[in-house]
């Protein structure tokens, strides 16, 4: 079987050899090309090249096109995104700098044109030639509730999302629910086959039940209005959400959960038990400190949790460059052996 | 009404995140009698200690209720001062900032709404803050803790965070006097990530933050 019936049998009960295994390898794409991160960046076949290439290498199922958060920021005005050599690149100019900035902000009419997101369709291009038939292509939505943290800072958007006037909120939520609506159908258009929908407002790490019942849900039913969801995952940014996983199926038709390390996965996998794809995520950031037998032993223990009744998959999260490729290695080794399936 | 029914109610209408509940409390206590000086030190105070309680024992409390709990803190400490008849006395202060590579400023407002509030003075040096500027900043304002905030992990980890911040102190003799303090998602996922950055202590949000950044300036004191 491919990577991708794989996925689609632990999706749907289907019987497969093993688990689906994820692995997302980011930042790594620039050290494996030897660029630096704004110049790998920059070019999205070079992007998708480290990508196959690092696929190829660990054998794990999935390629990414992302190439990072403030990607989406740049596709709606932003103009200076901070680089760094050992990390995760930073929005570092807000495109909203003031409330009054909201009446003007615009979401352009075709993202597709805007010069940003050449490299995206660059990446996809190659990424669907070489392996669309085959394997997973990922891409990452940020939900309309969570873009404007990006777009003016996390603390701002707090501030106008609890305190500020609500039509002056909804005004700018209303724009960035239209941006999240064509930026779905473009990924989808250019070949990305599974798209992590990422809504850390619609975790109750972050709001509680009733601010994301009455608030997020409606706002997230609007980003996922056309096209469906089969091949969305919930994700809340490495926050736990078990409490919403109902409503998520529910009333947004999400089927796959990609659960927190810091969130109870045996919780988790009974609430959605089998309809659709429990995740069950490692805590990376341990990994840079752990041992390779460490490493193995909570693969071990997620899978264990996970893999009985099926309907899972293993994965990690953003996985820091600091982790030693050892423990990489040691990770998808585990995953592969203990994810065996009779 | 009483103090504690103050507090109490206080409280309830932070943790449920709505500011003008809250203020309609502090403005009845105002009209009941309390001076600017009780609000502040006998309802905003308590209330934001037995919210740090709350908060440490509940790990589903969320970041809105952390931001409303400084924020509203802040905001009715900042109007009563105006009011005091004399300047309060602070019982410390606190270099704060985002870690060098780190634009990110949730976790520092946070944490200096609470501390301000407590009474802390707050030196907030913004982001993207070197570790070089941290302890110039500490020695030259005779701050007793050093706050770095890191949200991303090679913020947290990386040679010009914290770990460089310890390095400075120890290089320089301050060890004794200034203590660091971390915090930030990473270390939420790894708790013992504090260690191997150097720092003295941790936090798992911001509003806990404040309860452990005021024990470092006590133990700097003394």
């Amino acid at each position: 079987m491919t990577p991708r019936q794989i996925l689609h049998a632990a999706l749907t009960g289907a019987a497969a050899p093993r688990i689906p295994v994820f692995c997302n390898l980011f930042d790594h794409g620039a050290k494996e090309m030897k660029l630096h991160p704004k110049a790998y960046f920059a070019d999205g076949a070079c992007v998708a090249e480290a990508q196959l290439r690092m696929q190829k290498r660990y054998g794990y199922d999935n390629v990414w096109c992302l190439h990072y958060v403030g990607k989406e920021a740049e596709l709606l005005g932003c103009k200076e995104i901070l680089f760094a050599d050992d990390g995760v690149p930073n929005v570092a100019d807000f495109v909203i700098k003031s409330w009054d900035d909201i009446a003007s902000f615009e979401v352009p009419n075709d993202i597709t044109q805007h010069p940003a997101w050449q490299s995206i369709a660059d990446c996809l291009a190659v990424l669907r030639g070489e392996v669309g038939a085959s394997h997973p292509i990922c891409a990452y939505v940020t939900a309309s509730t969570t873009l404007p943290a990006i777009l003016m800072g996390m603390d701002k958007w707090m501030e106008l999302f609890l305190l500020g006037p609500a039509d002056l909120r909804d005004e700018l939520l209303r724009k960035c629910a239209d941006y999240v609506q064509q930026h779905i159908a473009a990924l989808r258009a250019a070949g990305a086959n599974v798209l992590v929908y990422s809504s850390p407002f619609g975790s109750p790490y972050f709001v509680n039940k009733k601010v994301i019942a009455d608030i997020v849900m409606p706002w997230m039913r609007r980003d996922l209005a056309l096209g469906g969801t089969d091949d969305l995952v919930y994700y809340c940014g490495m926050a736990p959400f078990n409490d919403v996983i109902e409503p998520v199926i529910e009333q947004l038709g999400i089927r796959s959960h990609y659960i927190s390390p810091l969130a109870d996965l045996a919780q988790a996998k009974r609430l959605i038990n089998t309809r659709g794809l429990t995740c069950g995520v490692i805590d990376d950031i341990k990994m840079i400190h752990w041992s390779a037998g460490e490493v193995r032993a909570e693969v071990r223990r997620i899978v264990d949790i996970g893999k009985p009744g099926g309907h899972f998959l293993f994965g990690n999260g953003v996985m820091p460059m600091a982790v030693p490729e050892a423990n990489i290695r040691a990770m998808l080794d585990a995953a592969f052996e203990f994810g065996q399936l009779p | 009404m009483t103090l504690a029914n103050y507090i109490q109610a206080y409280n309830e209408a932070v943790f449920e995140t709505d500011r003008p509940a809250a203020l309609a409390v502090v403005n009845q206590a105002l009209s009941d009698g309390f001076s600017p000086e009780d609000i502040v030190f006998e309802l905003v105070i308590p209330a934001v200690e037995s919210m740090m309680d709350r908060i440490e024992k509940d790990p589903d409390s969320n970041l809105a209720q952390h931001f409303m709990t400084a924020q509203i803190a802040a905001d009715v400490t900042e109007k009563m001062l105006e009011k005091f008849s004399s300047p309060p006395q602070i019982i410390g202060k606190v270099v704060i900032g985002a870690a060098s590579g780190d634009l990110h400023s949730l976790g520092k407002r946070i944490v200096s709404g609470c501390l301000k509030s407590l009474m802390v003075e707050v030196i907030d040096l913004g982001i993207n803050v070197g570790a070089e500027q941290f302890v110039e900043a500490a020695v030259a304002n005779d701050a007793q803790v050093i706050a770095v905030s890191a949200m991303m992990v090679h913020t947290a980890t990386g040679e010009n965070g914290s770990i460089k911040v310890r390095a400075l102190l120890k290089e320089r003799g301050l060890e004794g006097r200034i203590k660091l303090a971390v915090g930030g998602a990473p270390y939420r996922f790894d708790p013992e990530l504090y260690r191997k950055v150097g720092a003295d202590a941790w936090a798992p949000d911001g509003v806990t933050a404040a309860k452990v950044i005021v024990r470092l300036i006590n133990e700097a004191k003394t």
